[in-house]
Formats: structure tokens, sequence, C-alpha cells
């Protein structure tokens, strides 16, 4: 639905789109993970190869008032490198699954990275002064001959080009027997938790040889394993709460202060299942790839293959709003399973006033709800529709017979390419989209 | 007729999902297998019940011959389990399947699933299917859980015992004859039986840990075999499973069958292959299962 009118609607411009246009795509370059910083001026994502991408929102031109300014590459590395597992003869792969921003304490920029295993505080400083006139070596570095140096000097700062450097500061390793698929800084800003399939371990940010396993959902026997966790998150203004959502559709959400390992939850939320739709598939489609609290902390949202939710924090018997992402699957999960598009673990993400909520589909689609008018709009994120500050035209897909013109048929849709993970500036209306390879950045038009 | 195709179908897939997880990078990913292993059981179920409504007429005669001896605390177990997913089954085949199936198909072979399974026959029927009783050396060994994912497996290496084809068994054999044609064959059946040969032994050598084994994957040697199979196999499931018989599948179960475990450690071998053997047997019903060896058994028996 094109719904373009009135206050709180958007009209997504594109501004830019950052990666190679080939059409054979190296899997190293697979973007697996988005976000912004607190403050929106820095974008990081993270691929399979185990690459940390750093843009810079620059400031905007005098020139071109009307344009915002755009984000360009800040600094580039490699967080993450492949391991081998030799005791249990397992590669580890470098995949960064999630990258999660530290609030900003000083002129450097710190944020955590993790693969499967391990999690690495990376700091981002800038050097922009280089201090010359050493008295035991010159200018390139080579040591002066200590019979040569006749006076004694102070070494001067000197301005010198912009120079970014990443350097990781703590390596958290070693703490996890399962895939991790979630980080989440918590609100004290010196410890996180870290999440895989059947344990969340809480670290102090400065130490990195012990965690706490707070949760711990593995069977004595592993035989009776029923459900995984599939994500968790801290609470943003309550650093003793913190959920985790599970493969079987439910939310635990859980107080530190209740016990030191909190397996029994506080809350449990459940949305109870409706028996018409029961299929071979009920219960993969209902796992949750995704929770996220609102900016707010009072509500949070859940992404399952289907729909996104979101939850009262009140209320556990059912979600307070559901929206459909791509209901026209639900006929296809058959064809979905066999190529495993099933399994495909798609990420939501609220915007700065909790007003909408966004997420992906296939054939490079993306969707977003606004709460508050209960409209929704799907979009594409594609070169052939990507002109200069050209607005998005929306677009639909027909699920009748009759396919309108403009339309694209649900058998036309490209299920390689996928947009599971998308990201909103926190405090304007930006947004960074990954498409497989490419990043794409929207703007709403300034009216 | 058309749910057990689709859920035999659905089967053979998740299966190969299974398969191929073993060999894919990273390592085996638990959640992906669990739910490929819910998947696999709703299929199970629905085959199952459909089965009995359509086929066997000597299934009848056969449970009673072995109610007796079958009937064990530790089947009693697995009933309550089974129950639930039956239950199960009667929606799922009535929706995942075809919409346009009557419902009267899959309720009435249901209800009477579900009667016979009042009395806890349904595991002994499935056993005792096989007259000379194969797949008891199975369920005495999963008898110890009684939950649903457990219940997966006992029953599933149950339907092994019913619907084991002649060919299958000698799966070894015929692998152990082709290595060296492997290059000549075509090539799905090539890669599936160079992984023939290794597999067995570096099975039966191995003790199998379950409880401990966390995510273990496949040695680098048995990597390096399957890998190339890794392609031939994604063709392989697309290309067959329509062709794929119940025969390939249920051996594919019985190597699968040992328990979620077996997901997680590639520690099962010794079991599976006594029961391969052992099935051989018990096939009694069922002609249309016996057919010709498929390449896709050979890598079966390698999982």
């Amino acid at each position: 639905m094109a719904g373009v009118a009135g206050g709180n609607d958007f009209q997504w411009c594109f501004s830019q789109v950052k990666g190679a246009i080939d059409e054979d795509v190296a899997e190293a370059d697979i973007i697996s993970t988005v976000e912004f910083n607190n403050s929106g001026e820095f974008l990081a994502t993270g691929d399979k190869g185990g690459r940390v991408v750093i843009f810079q929102h620059e400031q905007e031109c005098k020139n071109r008032p009307h344009l915002r300014g755009e984000y360009n590459v800040y600094s580039t590395f490699q967080s993450h490198e492949p391991e081998f597992d030799y005791l249990k003869s397992l590669e580890i792969e470098e995949k960064i699954n999630k990258i999660r921003w530290l609030p900003q304490q000083n002129s450097a920029h710190f944020l955590l990275s993790t693969n499967d295993k391990t999690i690495k505080l990376w700091k981002i400083s800038e050097r922009d002064k280089r201090a010359e006139g050493y008295n035991l070596k010159d200018e390139d570095g080579r040591l002066r001959d200590p019979f040569r140096i006749t006076s004694l000097r102070v070494p001067v700062l000197m301005p010198m080009d912009l120079m970014v450097e990443a350097s990781p500061r703590r390596v958290f390793a070693n703490a996890h027997t399962y895939h991790i698929n979630s980080i989440s800084v918590n609100s004290d800003h010196q410890t996180y938790l870290s999440a895989d399939d059947l344990r969340i371990n809480l670290w102090h940010l400065e130490i990195t040889d012990r965690s706490f396993n707070i949760v711990d959902i593995k069977p004595a026997n592993m035989e009776e394993l029923t459900e995984v966790i599939t994500a968790a998150e801290c609470q943003p203004n309550q650093c003793n709460v913190f959920v985790y959502s599970s493969s079987k559709g439910t939310i635990r959400l859980c107080d530190m202060r209740a016990a030191a390992l909190c397996d029994r939850h506080t809350k449990f939320f459940e949305e109870p299942e409706d028996p018409s739709s029961r299929s071979f598939f009920s219960e993969i489609i209902s796992s949750i790839s995704d929770v996220k609290f609102s900016h707010s902390g009072r509500y949070m949202m859940t992404r399952d293959y289907l729909s996104v939710k979101v939850w009262d924090l009140n209320m556990e018997n059912r979600p307070v709003e559901t929206y459909q992402v791509h209901e026209y699957l639900r006929s296809k999960l058959c064809s979905l399973y066999e190529n495993d598009c099933i399994f495909d673990k798609f990420e939501c993400c609220w915007n700065g006033s909790d007003s909408a909520i966004m997420t992906g589909s296939y054939n490079n689609f993306f969707r977003m709800f606004d709460r508050n008018t209960r409209k929704d709009i799907t979009l594409e994120a594609s070169r052939e529709s990507s002109k200069p500050r050209g607005t998005l035209k929306p677009r639909k897909v027909s699920t009748g017979g009759k396919r309108k013109k403009d339309e694209i048929s649900v058998d036309s849709l490209d299920f390689n390419k996928k947009i599971l993970h998308t990201a909103w500036h926190p405090k304007e209306n930006v947004i960074a989209v990954a498409a497989t390879n490419n990043l794409y950045i929207f703007q709403d038009k300034i009216n | 007729m058309e749910f057990k195709v689709e859920a035999h179908r659905i089967m053979s897939i998740s299966l190969g999902k299974i398969y191929n997880s073993r060999v894919q990078r990273g390592g085996i990913k638990l959640h992906k297998n669990l739910l490929v292993s819910l998947v696999l059981r709703s299929a199970r179920q629905v085959y199952l019940s459909d089965y009995y409504g359509g086929i066997c007429l000597s299934a009848q005669q056969a449970r009673e011959w072995c109610e007796g001896e079958y009937m064990t605390s530790d089947q009693d177990k697995l009933i309550p389990g089974s129950t639930e997913s039956l239950s199960e089954s009667d929606e799922t085949s009535d929706v995942a399947v075809d919409k346009q199936e009557p419902r009267d198909v899959v309720e009435s072979p249901a209800a009477q699933h579900v009667e016979t399974q009042a009395s806890g026959e349904q595991d002994s029927a499935e056993n005792g299917l096989s007259v000379s009783g194969c797949s008891d050396i199975n369920t005495p060994e999963e008898s110890p859980e009684a939950t649903p994912t457990c219940e997966v497996a006992s029953v599933v290496t149950a339907i092994s015992s019913n619907c084991i084809s002649a060919p299958s068994p000698s799966d070894p054999n015929e692998a152990t004859e082709t290595p060296t044609d492997c290059q000549t064959d075509n090539s799905e059946s090539a890669e599936n039986h160079s992984d023939e040969p290794k597999a067995p032994q570096a099975y039966t050598n191995r003790k199998r840990t379950a409880e401990d084994s966390e995510l273990t994957d496949s040695p680098t040697k048995r990597t390096k075999v399957t890998s190339t199979s890794l392609p031939s196999t994604n063709d392989e499931n697309k290309g067959e499973t329509e062709e794929m018989d119940t025969s390939n599948v249920s051996s594919l179960i019985t190597i699968f069958g040992s328990s979620f475990s077996g997901l997680l450690s590639n520690k099962e071998g010794e079991q599976p292959d006594s029961e391969a053997e052992d099935s051989d047997s018990g096939q009694i019903c069922c002609d249309q299962m016996l057919k010709n060896l498929n390449p896709w058994s050979t890598a079966i028996v390698a999982f």
C-alpha cells in the first residue's frame, strides 16, 4: 500500500548503495549484520568473510542543504578469521553474526563483534597528529647513530592525514559450546550478554577470562532437547532484565535479581497456536528469529518466518500487534522447506520513536509498518529501482489470480535475493538495508 | 495415498538435510537440525497414519501376534508421546498435504490408529509387521527416553523394520563392489558409492556417546569424502525425490534412528548396521517398496 499522506508517512528516497555490482557474489562479501551506533553517526556492517566495515555520516553539505550527508567508509578491518577446533574437528566460521556498539564515552568508538564462538571488543580511534622530532630515531623511523646526537629536543605533535585505527581490545573466547546467535550490551554500560543455542552468558566488558552463565536450557539428556534459544536482548532501561526467544515461538523475560541462574523465567510470552493453520512446518515458522526491545523499553518485537509481532511487556498471553510480512508464502512452505529458505532468519527493527517497524522479505523486498496508522508499505532494494534521490516506488505481490500491472506474482519472486538485515537510524529517518552483498541507504525526503 | 507420498517425500528431504548438515562448514547447526527433526517427526506420523489406513492388511494379524511379545513398559512410555503427535498428524495430514483430499480418508485411518494405539499396539504393530521381529534391537535401546524427540527416533526405526526392502541391506555389499566403478557410473550414484566403503568401517569402530557429544562434526577424512558428494547429493535430492521409495528412506531412517543425538554425533554407526541387517529378515509387506537399489541408499549407509 502506498500510503503517502499525512505527517507520519515516509517518502523513502534512494541515497546510496555500497558494494560490488557483479552478478557473481563472493560468499565472503555477503553482509551478515548491520548496525547503527547510538548516535547514528556510524553504521557498521559485518560480512561472511569476517570483515567489519564502518561508515561515517558525513557532515551535511552547505552547498546542498536539501541533501543529508552521505555515509562514507570510515574504517575496514578483519574482525574474525576462520578457525579450526582441533578437539572436535570443527571448522569455526568467521562470519560476523552480530555487531553491537557500546555507548560512546570518549573520543574513541567501541563495538562488540561476534562470530559463532568468539566475541571481540574493538576500539576504533582516530589519529590525526603525529609526533615529530624524536631524539633517538629520525623521521623515517631508523635509529639514529648515538654518536651523532648532540642535542636534546622535545618532540612536537604535527597534524597528519586522518588515520582510523581499529584494534582489538578484548577477546572473549571459549565460553560457548554452541553457536552464538546474539549479543546485547546492558544499560549499565559495564556488562553484556551473549547467547548461543542453549546458554546465555553475562560478561563484564573488562574481564575476558570469566563469564557468568545466566541461562542454561541444555537438558541432561540431549535426546530430550525440544527447543533452543534463538535470540536474546537486554532491556534498554533496566539492567537486570533481559529476554530470550526460543525456537518454539515463546519469549521468556528474566530478572537477574531473582536468581543467579535465570532458568525460571519471570514472564513467559506465548501466543496460543491457531489449530486451523497447522501443517508440517508449523513448528519451523513459529520459531522466532529476532527479538528487539523498543527504545522506550515498554514493548518488544519478535520476528518469526511469516510475521512480526509487537508485545507489551505487561501482557504475556498474546501480542498487542501482529503484522503479516509475506502471508502469501504460507502455501509455499513445502518448497521453501526444500530450498532451505524456511530457515532464513529475518531481523526486524524499530524506528527512533517506536512508531514504525521494518523487516525484510524476499526478492529484495523489505516491509515497513506504521504502528499508528496501521499502514504498511513494501519497498525494493535494487539497483534498477534506485535512481539518485529518486523516491522508491511501493511494490506489491499479487496473491490472487489476477495480476495487476506492476505487481509481481509469488512464483516470480527471487528467493535468493533476501533481505535479512536492516537497520534504522536511532534519530533520523535513514535506513540501511543489506541485500546480499550490497548495502542500500535510503532517506526520507525532507519535505 | 497422496498423504503418504507427500509425507514420504518430506521425510526424504529432511533426512537429506540432516545428512548434508554434517558436511557443512561451521559445524552442525543445532537449531536447524532440531527443526528438521520436528518436520521429520510430523511427516513420519502422517506417513504412518496413512500407511495403516491404506496398505497392509496383514497389519491386523501381525499386531495380534506381536502384541504379547512387544508390549513392554518401555513401549508404554512411548505411547503417550505418540498419541500426542498422532493427533497432530490428523490435522497435519488434513492441512499440510493436499487440501483436496477428503478429510474422511485421513480421519478414519487415524481414528483406527488411535484405537489401536490406546493399547500400545502401535509400536508393537510396527515392530510386529516385520514378522521375524527386527527392530526390537533398537527399541530397547531407545526405551529410556520417553520424550517426543526420542519417540521420533524409535518409531522411525520401527518404520524401517516395516518397510525395508530386500536390496537395502545389501547396500554394503553393492557398495563394496562398485567403488572402482564409481567414476564411470552416473555422477550421482558414483559419489554416493564412493562414500560407501569408507563409512561403514569408520562407523563400526565408533562408540556411541550420545549424552556427552556436543557439536561433533565429521572428522576431516569423512569431510573430504563427502564434500565431493555434496553438490551431487543436492542435485540428487531434487532429482530423486520422486523416485525415492520407502525402502531407501527407511534405510536412511535406520541410520538416523539412534535418536536426536544422532544429529550431534557420527557415532551411531554400529547400531544402524546391525539394524539394517536384521530388517532384512523382516520385510513382508508392501511389495511396491521392494524396488531396485537406489544409489541414495548407499549414501544413507554412509550417513
